[in-house]
């Protein structure tokens, strides 16, 4: 298994064995084809962090991921959303399906 | 052998949002047309509720093209979420208006994206939106046809209902 890419808290592997890929979320590894991990970018960025900084709309700050198929939960704080955003966002670029945010601001 | 992303997935992810985000658009279409169609019934333009009938379903149309796409090419269509379908028209010539402005609207919306896709360097996407290019030419001179016929026949008395009589011509 190879790293694809890490932030602070998440790491992406490939096993080209597998031909599948393994995100570590720090409380446990979770193996991910390509389509679940399209998913989870769905997901992370359909987060709204904004409501994070806003004690009416997200009073105690914490999100809840349920990621393939409900298969596995997550209950993740601000730092951790914001980490997960960046790591997303990231790992497609290393992954070559992305250009990253710099040319892609839609 | 490494890149099992790019064996999986044959476009890139921004390309992806962009569809995903005019699939949206297109069902708002199918969702504004088909709120058209309701207004046409309860108001006597029955000719032209036909016609938005057949709007809506072109629209669910073209979302599906667009769906089957993503699919196709390894992405994640997502089934949109659609709010905020406008019900209420002053008239008959309201409702061609909004049409046009509509398509107006979704064209420039696609030219976007080919745009965007161009700068990707995505040609799967650029070129699968050829098609879109060109039905937008067409459904915005259908509009517009109609809008230059409801001007030539004018609203005064049986107009109106002239007027939804020949939107028929625009049927098939
Ligand atoms: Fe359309
Ligand atoms: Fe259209």
């Amino acid at each position: 298994m190879n790293v694809i890419y890490q932030s602070t808290y998440y790491t992406l592997y490939q096993s080209v064995k597998e031909r599948s890929f393994y995100v570590d979320f720090g409380q446990k590894m979770v193996r991910m084809s390509l389509c679940q991990l399209l998913s989870l970018r769905y997901k992370v960025m359909s987060i709204p962090i904004e409501s994070h900084f806003d004690g009416d709309l997200n009073e105690h700050g914490f999100e809840v991921l349920l990621l393939c198929n409900k298969e596995h939960l997550f209950v993740l704080n601000t730092y951790e959303i914001l980490d997960l955003k960046q790591f997303v966002e990231q790992s497609f670029v290393a992954l070559g399906l992305s250009v990253g945010a710099e040319t892609a601001s839609v | 052998m490494k890149d099992i992303a790019r064996q999986s997935m044959s476009i890139k992810v921004e390309s992806m949002d962009l569809l995903n985000q005019q699939i949206k658009m297109e069902a708002h279409a199918s969702a504004t047309y088909l709120a058209m169609a309701s207004w046409c019934e309860q108001n006597g333009f029955f000719t032209s509720a036909k016609f938005f009938y057949k709007q809506t379903e072109e629209e669910r149309g073209h979302m599906m093209k667009i769906f089957e796409f993503l699919v196709d090419t390894g992405g994640n269509p997502v089934s949109p979420e659609v709010t905020d379908i406008n019900h209420d028209y002053s008239s008959i010539v309201d409702v061609f208006e909004n049409t046009l402005e509509h398509e107006v609207a979704v064209t420039k919306s696609i030219h976007n994206i080919v745009k965007k896709a161009r700068e990707l360097g995505d040609l799967a996407t650029e070129r699968f939106l050829d098609w879109f290019v060109l039905e937008q030419v067409e459904e915005e001179n259908t509009i517009r046809d109609i809008l230059d016929m409801i001007n030539v026949t004018g609203t005064e008395g049986v107009g109106l209902q002239m007027i939804d009589n020949k939107v028929a011509d625009w049927i098939d």
